[in-house]
């Protein structure tokens, strides 16, 4: 059965249609790829999912109810977590608060909100140590978010995601920017979260992608192009021609 | 367990009415707890509001009414003094946090030049330029507060309770929570957050604050000038919050000693005692964004980055 279906997704910004008609289905527990050039609209399509932008046309159905146009507070409880492509984390926080901040606004009960002290949330420490220790960064806990590496932001990035126990994660090209001895762990970490969750992953690295994804869409201009397996895309003749750049099937 | 903060705040309450003039050093903690309140915006949200008189002035003003013309408990004048802050401020709120910066700043102080214009035409009730004079400052419990010691110890008592409070609100998720909107709104609203509404929410208890000391202020005074809901004092209390530190919680207490001490003090001497005040902002907006808190800090840092030297010119010896 799939956790999240678009039908139809459409969103454009005056005469540019960034998302065109994209109908597609993420089946619960799968590690789902999507792939295309720089500009095809991933991250916009993205965006729709978590409510960051209203789609001009189109459903999105996650779970069984159409949650097109939901404002993004609100798709964050239904269990949608994402993490963002360029970095968005609190800065002068500590690592700490950060995730413990994704975690409480899942919490099932607000109460205690404006009276009882954060560090009296025993269960939720403990889930906002689990998604560092996730990570590795149980052991920088108390800096501040701002002093840690681009590489260690990456991950506090994705352990914030983790943090808000999602039902569905998004991650937004997790190894952005990162060096090659980054992107190997930053690899190694989705890995583990495979299974686990049902993912949705947008990412450049062609290798990284066809080595461990279940299912793989392919975005061109808005649309998309082609979709199925690893080995199916790999022999796609058309996403060859738009993407891949002639990279001969192994 | 109490922390050497707040010890040092009990040892100000004690021994500022020895050293300084009773009606100044019940002005400062009066201020101070207006500070606390415009700092849950300023510091922990991030939100500029240069409307806080808004609050302070209504219920000023609602306040004076109810004490001049009926025999209403004091305790009950300041509660609703309280929720006339709050209420004033939940209207404002929500149109202010519709918007985010520039507009944001200029809406607040907008709505507040409404407010002023309506207290300075509506002089049956508020007296316009006159103010409303006249105000009374009946028993508190069978306490007589006329004596300005007395009235000193009650403002004092509440200021600490005020603080209190300000302590929990910000050591709560809610004081995360706003922190995590000042530093980055779209992830706050992505991880879940209702910003608008918890923009909303500080707010409000800001302006309750603000309300609590529009009252304080009015019964110190026996009067409520027109300039207590004027932008000058809004703008006073974002000038004392910064010249503090609006980053720590004690940042506004400090910038309110050091604002209503010098007003009060220096004025008496120089007429133009603003400029000096300019001076110590510029200085703080150049050097020590974080205010006096934030000098404060340095210059121990500085002292104990010194100290090793020192004990090694000394060992030769």
């Amino acid at each position: 059965m799939p956790l999240v279906r678009t039908e139809g997704l459409t969103k454009a910004f005056g005469a540019l249609t960034a998302v065109n008609a994209v109908t597609l289905e993420v089946q619960e527990g799968a590690l789902h790829s999507v792939i295309g050039p720089n500009g095809a609209g991933k991250t916009t399509f993205f965006n729709l999912l978590t409510g960051q932008l209203a789609p001009t046309a189109g459903r999105i159905v996650f779970d069984g109810r159409d949650i097109a146009g939901t404002p993004p507070h609100k798709i964050a409880h239904l269990g949608i977590a994402r993490s963002f492509q360029r970095t968005s984390i609190f800065p002068t926080l500590s690592i700490a608060d950060n995730v413990w901040l994704a975690a409480f606004a899942r919490h099932d009960s607000w109460r205690g909100l404006a009276w009882r002290r954060a560090d009296r949330y025993p269960e939720l420490l403990e889930r906002a140590q689990a998604a560092l220790g996730e990570v590795g960064l149980a052991d920088k806990a108390g800096q501040p978010a701002r002093e840690i590496s681009h590489g260690e932001q990456r991950q506090l990035e994705l352990a914030i995601a983790l943090a808000a126990a999602p039902r569905l994660l998004l991650l937004d090209e997790p190894a952005a920017g990162l060096s090659p001895d980054e992107t190997q762990k930053m690899v190694g970490l989705v890995r583990k979260l495979k299974g686990r969750y049902t993912i949705v992953l947008i990412e450049h690295k062609i290798g990284v992608v066809m080595s461990m994804s279940d299912r793989i869409s392919v975005m061109h201009f808005g649309s998309v192009i082609a979709e199925g397996t690893p080995a199916e895309i790999q022999r796609d003749a058309e996403v060859r021609r738009a993407y891949l750049g002639g990279i001969a099937p192994p | 367990m109490m922390s050497k903060a707040w010890l040092t705040v009990l040892a100000a309450v004690v021994l500022l009415p020895v050293f300084v003039r009773h009606a100044i050093a019940t002005e400062i903690w009066i201020f101070a707890i207006f500070g606390l309140g415009l700092n849950l915006l300023l510091g922990y949200t991030g939100l500029l509001s240069f409307g806080q008189a808004t609050f302070f002035g209504s219920a000023g003003y609602v306040a004076g009414y109810l004490l001049k013309h009926s025999a209403v408990n004091v305790l009950l004048v300041l509660a609703i003094g309280v929720v006339v802050g709050a209420v004033t401020a939940a209207a404002v709120g929500y149109l202010c946090v519709q918007r985010a910066g520039l507009y944001f700043i200029m809406l607040t102080f907008a709505l507040n030049q409404m407010f002023y214009f309506t207290a300075y035409q509506w002089t049956t009730v508020t007296g316009g330029e006159d103010g409303m004079p006249g105000i009374p400052r009946p028993n508190v419990l069978g306490v007589d507060i006329h004596p300005p010691l007395a009235y000193y110890a009650l403002v004092a008592a509440l200021f600490l309770l005020s603080l209190w409070v300000m302590k929990r609100l910000v050591e709560s998720p809610l004081g995360k929570i706003l922190q995590a909107i000042r530093e980055n709104e779209p992830r706050a609203e992505a991880l879940g957050y209702d910003v608008a509404r918890l923009k909303l929410a500080a707010f409000v208890i800001g302006g309750a604050f603000s309300g609590l000391a529009g009252v304080l202020y009015a019964m110190l005074f026996g009067i409520v000038p027109l300039e207590s809901i004027g932008f000058v004092f809004s703008g006073n209390v974002v000038f004392a919050t910064l010249i503090g530190g609006s980053g720590s919680l004690y940042g506004p207490v400090i910038g309110s000693f050091v604002f209503i001490w010098l007003s009060e003090s220096v004025s008496a001497m120089w007429a133009r005692w603003p400029l000096l005040l300019g001076v110590a902002f510029v200085i703080v907006v150049l050097f020590f964004r974080g205010g006096v808190v934030e000098a404060w800090g340095r210059f121990w840092a500085w002292r104990a980055a010194r100290r090793p030297a020192t004990v090694q010119t000394d060992a030769p010896r």
